[in-house]
């Protein structure tokens, strides 16, 4: 909900001792322009900045500060105002030899307050960490002692407190002898230490909620309706640091400030790092980070703009391709991060192979394309790439992990025919919408229609709900299944309203087949509270009564609109990290709030494109591959090198096992025979990610128990590299008698000449004359020629130029 | 703050860096000398005073029988007693099964802890509990490798505490346990599997070595070609990319591996004394002690041995008294002495334990079955006092008599006598923090 907040006040300084010209323009800001405090313990936080060359620098920390009269109200040495007694004063706000004025009105200090668990108590639980899931907010509890997760359930924790441990935990004749205040202020041994000091603001709202009865909540008390982070984006130097402030704004206008009761954190800790009283600090990386504010389950967002300091040298000039370059220039020149120059055709030739096909250039398909002179060869070899059948066999693999092909759960068969419907969208190049809206309202016999068998690997609709929503949304909602979600605004309600689109799925069993026959059943209900919910998708407004028919389309129709705010986002973010290495939003299935995508406009844009394309898996391909940014150099500058994020170079990307496996056989001309499959089967074309293979394993196979992209482990460890280095499998390959470097060896008795081979089959590139000259003597010198051929592939099998995408 | 980059492993790339460097230095030695001149000054005992600690797993799988081992009910009924008879050890009041004879010798060495319990009878979960300290969540396919929800010890302890010198800080011997994985800690602290068993006359370790073809100039020769073909070694490219940089750090550990004497004389079974391979057992469980305690000198922290066949549904007494027992009764009692007499007794923790005991009543098959209610578990050095025995289960072994402690408390244990904080949070993927120990108590009674 979009509300209106208070304006910061801005005033020049005026001229007092000659100060120079640049201090002159300066401006200074504070936060609030005026401080109107409501009630006991009321307090504020004050902000001061000042602009500094288009930097906003923070002064809250710096200045000095003076309340006029400190029986109306006290300030803190680092800007928060607290209110004593009623009545109207000021602060004095110094900084730079300057002093400004902040009025401040302090009323309604002596009325008693009513203080209410829901309002008052749950937010300090949950900015202590009282009720995390690694203390009293676990399952199980803590000694005896357990809290809702994050406070999702706020009637069973106020009972905990006030009816269970015997009476003990709060004592409304001797509050001080409490068991809340004893553990929580060290009175008492407590696990967790101290964590609210004695007669701190905090201790004396939960001693006044003992004192005053435990009240629960007033059910007619005013209710959060947002936060709101102040600053809300700002550009900000390396290693400086930010002050945030957090309000909280109630149903009846009135806004409190709940700094100190937020819980902040960040979504890059390489860019900036948040302190719990909300300090932000950024580091010397440039970029754009996002600092999440919660309070009560609202969230706000604070984004820090880190631009690369000047180096002297201009943005440089470069061809605009399309929509995608025009969008990304924009970013960077915000960020003042220069774009890398254009790669050669070599390194595209290899990229793009890589990327659209999994498999590598041979020697032949290299040779041909770097003598190609015509200047369209580029988008010609991606049309070319496009309807070859390695696109659909790599498709169909990324795709079978996702959408989990998983053999020992479907069985052979239905795995089998689940994979070819998979694959098959990807020969045909299906509209993506169809694909989605097939797989998601999918009934019938497996046999006919074996998209049906997601709903036998994720065999719970709640497990349905979430592996829909993460693998066509991007959307993490599993968190919700128990408790608010902790970095998203997802309730349990938005959960079970996903779940209740899919609790119609049920499978009848035939001698030969099985037949999903979607049955009559109602909505789900609340776990907690027991409340029927009916179907809604996420940011819908729940239905009143069940909808007749299979919910699935419902849900399906929904999905695929062309103003679906996430299914074509999600879509075109998965492709560009597949060809830019990382995406727009990272991790490609994380779409949240508190995960905001690095480039929106770029996003928004290409999820256009791909809409008005009818979902085009080939048009978004050629759109991407055709800007100037997919084909940048990886030479890092020194305005790029400290940016992974915002597509200013082409990054270094590890291949998966699979195209890794298959780029060794490849260029050794030894094949490998999988279990299972005929032979002449690659890696990228296996169905079943559990055949047994050592090197497949051992380099991050998934095994498809998950929806989750990061299944695919993209690690590195110790023992791949050994077995690439030392294995006997690839030595055997690369002294293969039949193999291809035998072959060359054999055939091609010039050593230049089979150098520039070798390179072409393993790099996609001829040699340098350096490289040339020092191999050929390699081969020259040696005793063995065949052996020092294969002593040549296996020094660049090992290199970062073959074992990586660039 | 600055450049504090982090990844989905939680470890910062270039945090690892500093370990690597460190350790393959020769600070490392300064590094632990730091470390133990601290624990002199420090509280002793308390969690993060010590790293010199290193400990040994042995994991009987398929579950030990520890109503005939461990904890034997000579007064129960015949068909819950068995047909072993205890015998005395050198600990006055403690006994063990009469098959055990040598580990009676050495009882003065470990400690038992008899009131060990968890609610979990299969196979899969109950490992995964154990070697984990975590329950798995719903959802668990125990068939998968790994099938961590959780990190396993050594994966805690590879992450905790980094590697020391050139050696890898996790070895899983003679191959991975299914529950031995990183989990959400990454690749980066899986073990490294061994894949072949030390009793293998002709056992070496796999891609450790270049493969017999290639002579060690040869293996040089290339290294130096490679030099000259890598385009992008040593240039701005490979420092600018995560990618990059996190490959070059493992494939310099690598060639650390390869080229490290250490390594190689540590996984060098065939360099030990004959008489000591003997007298640790022909077996594969008496060759797997030898060579953890060969890991274990040379810096591993944490090796995990995977013994199986410990699953007696059926002639649980032929199956113990004929084949299992000799095993365990040669290589246990020897390692406990030879660490003894190496004086690595105190800094290496051995823990022996299944995932289960097995059914206290006898089935029709003379066999037993899975029992995770009473459990005993073997403990000794690494601050373990030796000679006690932590409560009794009832007349029955049924399952503890009182104060019954779990997996969360012996991996609460196993990592407070590593010098690793259990409170300490790793975050999940979804960003979920996880505790290193879930609530277990430390059991100071056996410390």
């Amino acid at each position: 909900m979009q509300i209106q907040f208070r304006h910061c006040s801005i005033w020049m300084l005026v001229c007092l001792c000659g100060l120079s010209a640049d201090e002159l323009l300066a401006q200074v800001q504070v936060h609030p322009q005026h401080v109107s405090l409501k009630g006991r313990d009321s307090r504020w936080q004050l902000l001061v900045s000042q602009d500094n060359a288009g930097l906003s620098e923070d002064l809250t920390r710096s200045a000095t500060y003076r309340s006029v009269n400190a029986e109306v109200a006290s300030v803190s040495p680092d800007g928060v105002v607290r209110g004593i007694s009623n009545g109207e004063t000021a602060i004095e706000i110094s900084t730079g030899g300057l002093t400004h004025r902040l009025p401040v009105t302090v009323l309604g200090s002596a009325a008693p307050r009513r203080v209410h668990f829901e309002t008052d108590v749950l937010p300090i639980l949950s900015r202590f960490g009282c009720n995390s899931s690694g203390c009293h907010g676990k399952a199980e509890g803590q000694n005896g002692f357990k809290l809702s997760i994050f406070g999702f359930d706020p009637g069973t924790d106020r009972a905990a407190l006030t009816q269970e441990g015997r009476g003990r935990r709060t004592n409304r004749t001797i509050p001080d002898q409490s068991l809340l205040l004893l553990k929580a202020s060290g009175g008492m041994p407590h696990g967790g230490g101290i964590r609210i000091r004695k007669n701190s603001g905090e201790y004396q709202v939960l001693r006044d909620w003992i004192t005053t009865g435990g009240l629960a909540g007033d059910p007619d008390a005013p209710k959060l309706v947002a936060i709101q982070v102040t600053p809300h984006d700002t550009r900000m130097a390396m290693d400086s640091s930010r002050q945030l402030q957090v309000t909280a704004r109630f149903s009846n206008g009135r806004e409190i400030d709940v700094t100190h009761l937020a819980k902040f954190q960040t979504n890059s800790e390489s860019l900036a790092t948040v302190d719990e009283f909300g300090l932000v600090t950024t580091s010397d990386n440039p970029g754009e980070a996002a600092i999440m504010a919660s309070y009560l389950g609202e969230v706000d967002v604070f984004r820090a703009i880190v631009p690369q300091p000047d180096d002297g040298t201009t943005f440089p000039q470069q061809p605009v391709l399309n929509f995608i370059d025009g969008l990304v220039d924009a970013k960077l020149r915000k960020l003042n991060i220069h774009p890398a120059g254009l790669c050669s055709d070599a390194d595209f030739l290899r990229r793009v192979y890589l990327d659209i096909i999994g498999t590598l250039p041979t020697a032949a398909e290299a040779r041909t394309f770097l003598a190609d002179s015509l200047p369209d060869k580029r988008s010609t070899l991606v049309d070319s790439l496009l309807v070859r059948k390695e696109y659909a066999d790599f498709q169909a693999l990324k795709w079978s992990d996702v959408l989990r092909v998983e053999r020992l759960t479907l069985g052979h068969k239905h795995a089998y025919t689940y994979y070819r419907w998979i694959r098959e969208a990807f020969v045909r190049n299906r509209p993506f919408d169809d694909v989605a809206r097939d797989i998601i309202a999918a009934t019938g016999p497996l046999s006919r229609n074996p998209a049906a068998n997601l709903f036998r690997v994720a065999k719970k609709p709640g497990e349905v709900a979430a592996t829909v929503s993460q693998v066509f949304m991007g959307i993490r909602i599993e968190c919700a299944q128990c408790h608010h979600h902790p970095f998203d605004q997802w309730s349990q309600r938005d959960y079970y309203g996903m779940e209740a689109f899919f609790t119609q799925v049920n499978f009848k069993s035939t001698p030969a087949d099985q037949v999903l026959i979607p049955n009559k059943k109602d909505a789900t209900k609340h776990p907690r509270t027991g409340d029927a919910v009916q179907a809604h998708a996420l940011l819908q407004d729940e239905p009143t009564e069940t909808p007749d028919g299979d919910r699935r389309r419902l849900f399906a129709d929904w999905l695929t609109a062309s103003d679906n705010k996430w299914f074509a986002r999600n879509i075109v973010n998965r492709v560009w990290a597949q060809f830019l290495g990382r995406g727009i939003v990272d991790p490609v299935d994380d779409f949240r709030l508190t995960n905001p995508p690095t480039n929106p406009e770029l996003l928004d844009a290409l999820a256009k494109q791909f809409v008005e394309s009818g979902f085009d898996m080939h048009a978004l391909i050629r759109t991407i591959t055709s800007s100037r940014t997919y084909q940048l150099t990886t030479t890092p500058s020194r305005m790029n090198e400290r940016d992974e994020q915002n597509a200013s170079r082409a990054l270094f990307r590890r291949l998966d096992a699979e195209v890794r496996f298959d780029m060794i056989c490849q260029v050794t001309g030894a094949s490998e025979k999988f279990e299972g499959v005929p032979a002449g089967y690659r890696a990228i074309e296996l169905w079943d990610s559990q055949v047994p293979h050592y090197f497949l394993s051992l380099f991050g196979r998934p095994v498809r128990a998950t929806a989750c992209e990061c299944e695919r482990a993209n690690q590195p460890s110790v023992a791949q590299v050994l077995h690439v280095l030392n294995s006997p499998q690839i030595q055997e390959k690369l002294s293969s008698d039949a193999g291809k470097l035998a072959m060359l060896e054999g055939s091609i008795p010039d050593d230049g000449k089979l150098v520039e081979e070798i390179y072409l089959a393993f790099y996609s590139r001829f040699p340098t004359p350096d490289e040339q000259e020092s191999v050929s003597r390699y081969l020259a010198t040696a005793d063995n020629r065949r052996k020092a051929v294969e002593d040549v592939a296996w020094s660049l099998m090992n290199t970062v130029e073959f074992l990586f995408n660039h | 703050m600055s450049g504090n980059r982090s990844y989905c492993d939680g470890m910062s790339r270039r945090d690892m860096l500093h370990v690597g460097l460190g350790a393959s230095a020769a600070g490392a030695l300064g590094l632990s000398r730091a470390v133990a001149a601290n624990s002199a000054s420090g509280k002793p005992g308390v969690a993060g005073t010590r790293d010199d600690v290193s400990l040994i797993i042995l994991f009987l799988q398929g579950g030990l029988s520890t109503i005939d081992t461990l904890d034997l009910k000579p007064k129960a009924p015949a068909e819950f007693r068995g047909e072993f008879n205890p015998i005395s050890t050198v600990v006055p009041g403690l006994q063990v099964c009469e098959h055990l004879p040598g580990v009676a010798q050495v009882a003065d060495r470990f400690s038992l802890l008899r009131n060990f319990t968890h609610h979990n009878s299969g196979h899969g979960a109950a490992d995964h509990y154990m070697l984990t300290g975590y329950f798995p969540r719903p959802g668990f396919n125990g068939s998968l490798k790994p099938n961590n929800h959780f990190p396993s010890h050594g994966s805690v302890i590879a992450k905790q505490l980094g590697p020391r010198g050139s050696v890898p800080p996790y070895v899983c011997l003679p191959k991975m346990h299914r529950s031995g994985g990183s989990a959400y800690l990454g690749a980066s602290y899986a073990p490294f599997e061994v894949e072949a068993d030390p009793n293998a006359p002709d056992f070496s370790v796999p891609d450790l070595t270049p493969p017999l073809a290639i002579s060690s100039n040869r293996f040089d020769a290339r290294r130096e070609l490679m030099k000259t073909v890598d385009r992008f070694k040593e240039k701005a490219e490979v420092t600018a990319n995560s990618g990059t940089r996190a490959l070059t750090t493992f494939q310099k550990k690598a060639f650390d591996l390869i080229s490290s004497p250490a390594t190689r004389i540590a996984f060098d079974i065939h360099s030990e004394p004959e008489s000591s391979r003997d007298e640790y057992g022909r077996n594969s469980l008496g060759q797997s002690c030898l060579m953890a305690r060969r890991l274990v000198e040379a810096g591993v922290r944490c090796v995990t041995i995977d013994h199986t066949n410990w699953d007696t549904h059926y002639n649980n007494f032929e199956v113990l008294k004929n084949d299992l027992l000799p095993h365990l009764d040669t290589g246990l009692p020897m390692l406990l002495r030879d660490l003894e007499q190496r004086g690595m007794l105190d800094t290496t923790m051995v823990c022996v334990m299944g995932e289960f005991g097995r059914t206290p009543r006898v089935n029709q098959y003379a066999g037993r079955d899975h029992w995770g209610p009473s459990n005993t578990i073997l403990l000794a050095g690494g601050g373990i006092k030796g000679g006690r025995v932590i409560g009794a289960t009832n007349a029955r072994g049924e399952r503890p008599e009182s104060d019954p402690v779990g997996p969360e408390d012996l991996s609460a244990t196993l990592y407070h006598c590593l010098g690793i904080n259990g409170s300490d949070e790793f975050h999940t993927p979804e960003g979920r923090p996880v505790k290193i120990v879930n609530d277990g108590r430390v059991l100071t009674e056996l410390l």
